[in-house]
């Protein structure tokens, strides 16, 4: 169909009285020969009605309307078939700018050519259908609290499940409790762990299918299609295989173990000194407390906190349970008998939430002792007694205490395995045989020594060119963007839930269910009607690979965050499309451009900074290209104008799905264009990213040196360009970031030699 | 394992050289010391002071609020700390639980509700009766179902006198000179001899319970201060008395107190009154014996004589003292402190004193015969009362507190901390600036 543009310029919002409307509908007709160019009051309401009746009175296919913010619209604002593109010529020009002046007009102007070139550029979406029926039903890996709770959850919305267990029978560590920690106000007294309860219930419910004594020994293929074979954990040697079916998405709950307790602490030196889950192991079979080393029960007990964890280089974080776990054991012991006592060394007493009430609880029983502290030592005294010495205690300097037994509070870690260094590994280990050099060589097995730990952990052993199981952060827990989006991980489908994720109760692990479970859900119906899941959630383009061109430099493959990409034996990527997040990284990475969405092209976005008209060099107007993250870098724009923050008038601005999408090319195409400048803002990264893609904006910093070859080549200073970090709310720095780079760079270097040629 | 061991030790050891010094009045100074919790000294403390205490957390706010407590020595928190932990002995030998006047800023200020105040008042008591021998009768006063037995001894011993002095009189022959001139006296009930005899025995007895209960507390807080301090005092023994002493009529400490400020009143007119009346009453009992009563116009006191004066108008301090006491209790018990059975018990007896004293009084200017026999006899039960059970009752504060102030004054610990805060801050600073010099080198 041949493509009829409209344009609609909103005289609303302040913009007639900034701009000159008419010179602005020109620059459609005149320059770019629109079929059809109207003026608006508003588009809202009323205004928009009279935009959908005009598109459909006058068959327009692409519209351009310039007015506000496209993030102000709502989805079904406009039909499906139609490419609509949105100027926010009230947050980007009316609103920081000066009204009716030349500069503001020349920006509101070349807004208008790039918008119009890029729905030029553009083409109808058409979602992903993949050839194959997208499978919904569910696997839950790990039978622990999290697992079962997950399995019953998604049962119930009306999926099927399937339920992996490692050991012979489901419950995990709630299974080794003898009580649980108050679940409900007025949190005072020990509960039942409800796991009997938990069991029938999933015995009984027609849609969970469970295997026990069973692990995932592969995994391959892409959410709505994942093609899983279970294998029997055999007896270590043997392992057959169970079953194989396909399903939709992944919830990974495999869980927590003890972390190991600190050097320090004679733990395996001294038989009177445990482990807290060794004393709930004890007490769920003997149903008592006994000394390991006579078998006598136990009167006295020292608790010593952060017995495993919180130390600066052994597990520096808070497991969040242990405390709890202590207070609860502390009463098991006072069940003994009227005259034991409990002695609770801490360095701090943590109960997150409505647990301080258990705290308050506990610490009114006048046989359990508190004291904040550092344990000194533990040594064996006479008839087979402790003595623990704290120092730094609040009763005095230094106490000693004479106990039966001291019970060191371990912390979770995950029972997680790390794919990308599993990767890591194996490739050292082909190096190791294979590599080129003898330097090469050492340097691989030196790697491949520094890596073995990882050796033979695999999970969930998935098909994935980037590893066989989620990619991990320092202690192991799943990589995801923490603090926006805590269920999610860097492979799409796949959930990790519960103390995999994150230390917590078996409250907390239920509530984390319960999360997972949606989101498992969401995937499989998103992807059946092929839409991204998530963080684009809804976004039915995905990307094409002109494989015809490709060289297979697996530069696409490597960078992706999200594993989408695999490959064939020549290293051609081979698309997973239900994997993807279409953030555009690969199509940053290429540099054949064979990468494309049909709604945001390397071609599309060069033509827009091609459409701008560069003054020439004595007039005395440079133009800097700003390319700015859609995530965080745009809605700071926009709080920028809400704000009314006044920035350079020559700064002409980009939206890009992700800084990482930016392919080298538009940089170049840029300072060949004439523009004195490129300045990209993304989202912070490094350990504590923000990065909405994981590696997006990190990628851009460490793609900036083909940039600066490419500038070298044009004999261009590197200083033209430059990277930002910008955090969402940090909207006062956007004018800033812009002046500087004005007065420091191009007023250092001079215009763009390039103009005009 | 051995080996282990060892450098777990040596770890530890090499710890222990970067130590803060130890807590003021605790007299291990570093030294390890092996707690064996008392865990029905916790309980009781609980129970008399709200059940509130387990609830400390430890944050501080009562030190920060309380003019005792230095940086280096944090009252009472640190008190509340070895409370909870069972450590009576080092607890009841702490002299600082009696520099307290419990004005309650701790216990107002107390994010816990923990009640501070309240458990020093608490542990106050039980160092009373662990001092004042036999210890039995301090128990006694701390629970109401003793109130018969405890009421029952003197009324016992009263009425065995009052049954003793006829014989007693037929055997020696005495007569009764000087009450034959007079009509309507009491000695007709009680004689004069006997009364005084009587009660100046039991005060004897009391004096000796209470100096021994003196000389033991103070050994106790001996123990917990540097030998060093002890023999050389901050000030001499008469001058820390003294200072005491003016401390103590004057009222200078409570009236610091902000939030419980009716407590300085209400004490100050129970403190003079009952100075008062027991000068009238040493008076009375020694005017026999004494060169500067003349003649024999002693009794009774016309209602115009200054003695009577006196003497009513301690009785009427006295009374109002009380009567605001235990307004307080009512109205304001969320600053002040609702009070223990203790502490009733001791209004409560007082005001039994004062009450049937007046009303002795009364029926003796009215001459209501037998009516004023039997309120004597009960103002009697009640004076007597007060004066045997002084040691283990709340009114031994008297005692304990001010040989604590005299402590405190003798050994340098000032109310801001003191001597002890200053030494300690002192060799804080050395050592910084030792290290200062170790890492300029």
């Amino acid at each position: 169909m041949e493509d009829k543009i409209g344009v609609f310029i909103c005289t609303g919002y302040g913009i007639a009285e900034a701009l000159d409307i008419e010179a602005l509908c020109k620059v459609a007709t005149d320059e770019y020969n629109v079929a059809y160019c109207k003026t608006v009051e508003s588009c809202e309401g009323a205004g928009l009605k009279a935009i959908n009746e005009d598109i459909k009175s006058e068959g327009l296919n692409k519209v351009v309307i310039a007015g506000i913010s496209p993030r102000q619209y709502r989805e079904n604002d406009f039909p499906q078939e139609i490419i609509v593109e949105k100027v926010a010529m009230r947050e980007h020009v009316v609103w920081c700018q000066p009204p009716n002046d030349e500069d503001t007009q020349m920006m509101a102007a070349d807004y208008i050519r790039m918008y119009i070139v890029k729905v030029q550029k553009a083409e109808p979406v058409e979602p992903f259908q993949s050839e194959e029926t997208i499978d919904k039903s569910i696997l839950v890996v790990g039978g622990g609290i999290t697992g079962m709770t997950a399995a019953l959850d998604t049962a119930r919305a009306g999926y099927e499940v399937r339920l992996v267990e490692k050991s012979d029978k489901l419950g995990g560590w709630l299974a080794k409790q003898h009580m649980s920690i108050p679940t409900k106000p007025p949190f005072r007294e020990l509960e039942d762990t409800g796991i009997d309860a938990l069991l029938a219930e999933i015995e009984a419910n027609p849609r969970i299918k469970t295997y026990t004594s069973s692990y995932t020994s592969k995994i391959s293929g892409a959410p709505g299609l994942f093609d899983v074979t279970l294998s029997s954990n055999g007896n270590g040697t043997s392992s057959e295989m169970v079953d194989q079916f396909r399903v939709g998405s992944i919830i990974q709950a495999t869980g927590w173990k003890p972390t190991d307790p600190r050097d320090n602490l004679p733990y395996g030196k001294l038989d009177n000194v445990i482990l807290n889950v060794d004393l709930e192991a004890m007490i769920k079979e003997q149903g008592r407390i006994t000394r390991p080393s006579d078998g006598k029960e136990a009167k006295n007990i020292a608790f010593i906190q952060c017995g495993g964890s919180r130390a600066k280089e052994h597990h520096s974080y808070c497991s969040s349970i242990c405390c709890l776990n202590t207070l609860k054991q502390a009463l098991y012991l006072r069940g003994q008998g009227d005259d034991a006592k409990a002695y609770i060394f801490y360095e701090f007493i943590r109960t997150p939430g409505q647990f301080e009430d258990f705290y308050r609880r506990v610490q009114e029983d006048p046989n359990i002792y508190f004291t904040r502290g550092e344990v000194a030592e533990i040594t064996a005294g006479d008839d087979g007694t402790l003595q623990v010495t704290a120092k730094n205690t609040m009763p005095g300097e230094q106490i000693r205490v004479k106990v039966d037994l001291v019970v060191l509070a371990a912390g979770m870690k995950p029972n997680s395995a790390d794919g990308e260094m599993i990767r890591a590994l194996e490739e050292a280990k082909v190096t190791v045989k294979e590599g080129e050099s003898d330097i090469q060589r050492g340097e691989a097995a030196k790697k491949v020594e520094e890596l073995k730990h990882h050796e033979g952990t695999e999970i969930l052993n998935l098909g994935y060119r980037q590893g066989p199981d989620l990619p991990a952060l320092e202690y192991g827990f799943p990589d995801s963007h923490f603090i926006c989006f805590p269920y999610e991980s860097r492979r799409t489908g796949i959930y990790p839930a519960g103390c995999v994720r994150q230390p917590m109760d078996g409250l907390g692990s239920r509530q984390d269910a319960a999360g997972a479970a949606l989101k498992a859900i969401q995937c499989v119906e998103m992807t059946s009607r092929g839409e991204a899941v998530h963080p684009r959630a809804g976004d039915k383009s995905y990307p094409d690979f002109f494989l015809q061109k490709c060289t297979q430099c697996k530069r696409c493959t490597e960078e992706c965050p999200f594993g989408v990409l695999n490959e064939d034996e020549k290293g051609t990527p081979l698309l997973q499309a239900t994997r993807c997040r279409r953030c555009g990284i690969c199509m940053g990475a290429c540099p054949e451009r064979i990468v494309s969405f049909k709604d945001y092209t390397v071609d599309m976005v060069a033509s827009m900074i091609k459409a701008v008209v560069v003054p020439e060099e004595y007039d005395e107007k440079p133009r800097i290209l700003a390319l700015m993250c859609e995530n965080d870098a745009i809605p700071a724009l926009e709080l920028a104008g809400q704000h009314r923050l006044q920035y350079n008038p020559f700064v002409r601005i980009i939206p890009v799905r992700c800084l990482g999408s930016v392919n080298s090319v538009w940089v170049t195409e840029a300072i060949s264009a004439g523009y004195d400048g490129v300045i990209m803002i993304g989202c912070k990264y490094g350990d504590d990213y923000q990065c909405h893609f994981i590696k997006g904006s990190e990628l851009a910093d460490y793609r900036g040196e083909n940039i600066r070859e490419k500038l070298q080549q044009m004999s261009m200073e590197n200083e033209r360009v430059e990277l930002h970090q910008l955090q969402i709310n940090e909207y006062y720095r956007i004018p800033e970031i812009f002046e500087n780079f004005h007065k420091e760079v191009i007023e250092q270097f001079g215009m763009n030699p390039f103009k005009g040629m | 394992m051995e080996a282990a061991r060892n450098t777990l030790q040596e770890k530890s050891a090499h710890r222990e050289q970067g130590n803060t010094p130890a807590i003021p009045g605790c007299f291990e100074n570093g030294q390890p010391i092996l707690v064996e919790p008392d865990s029905d000294f916790v309980r009781r403390i609980g129970r008399r002071s709200g059940d509130a205490f387990m609830k400390c957390m430890q944050c501080g706010t009562c030190s920060a609020t309380c003019s005792l407590s230095s940086d280096v020595n944090p009252f009472p928190r640190k008190d509340l700390a070895w409370a909870r932990w069972g450590m009576k002995d080092r607890l009841l030998r702490d002299s600082d639980i009696w520099l307290c006047y419990q004005c309650n800023d701790c216990s107002a200020r107390c994010p816990r509700s923990a009640r501070p105040g309240e458990v020093l008042a608490a542990i106050r008591q039980e160092c009373i009766v662990n001092f004042s021998a036999p210890s039995f009768f301090g128990r006694w006063m701390q629970r109401p179902q003793f109130i018969p037995l405890l009421l029952g001894i003197p009324v016992a011993l009263l009425a065995l006198a009052l049954l003793l002095v006829g014989p007693i009189e037929d055997a020696l022959g005495i007569t009764r000179s000087l009450d034959g001139q007079i009509l309507f006296t009491y000695s007709s009930m009680f004689p004069h001899w006997m009364l005084n005899s009587f009660f100046a025995f039991f005060s004897l007895l009391t004096l000796i319970v209470v100096i021994s209960g003196i000389l033991r507390f103070w050994r106790a807080m001996k123990s917990t201060i540097p030998r060093e301090r002890y023999v050389n005092p901050a000030r001499g023994l008469g001058a820390s008395i003294l200072s005491t002493l003016k401390t103590v009529f004057i009222h200078d400490n409570f009236d610091q107190c902000t939030i419980a400020r009716p407590r300085y009143v209400s004490h100050l007119c129970v403190f003079f009154g009952f100075l008062a009346l027991a000068a009238v009453s040493l008076w009375v009992i020694t005017a026999k014996i004494n060169p500067m009563v003349r003649g024999d116009f002693i009794y009774p006191f016309g209602f115009l004589s200054p003695w009577k004066i006196l003497a009513n108008l301690g009785g009427i301090a006295l009374l109002t003292g009380l009567v605001l006491m235990m307004w307080d209790r009512f109205r304001n018990d969320e600053l002040v402190g609702p009070g223990s059975y203790f502490d009733w018990s001791l209004i409560a007896t007082l005001s039994m004193v004062v009450v049937t004293g007046f009303m002795t009084e009364a029926l003796h200017y009215l001459r209501l015969e037998p009516h004023r026999h039997l309120a004597y006899f009960v103002h009697l039960v009640f004076a007597f009362t007060v004066l045997i059970y002084l040691p283990y009752s709340k009114l031994a504060h008297l005692v304990y507190r001010t040989t604590a102030l005299v402590f405190a004054e003798y050994t340098g610990r000032t109310s801001v901390g003191g001597v002890n805060g200053d030494n300690l801050l002192q060799r804080d600073t050395i050592d910084a600036e030792e290290q200062t010099k170790a890492v300029a080198k």
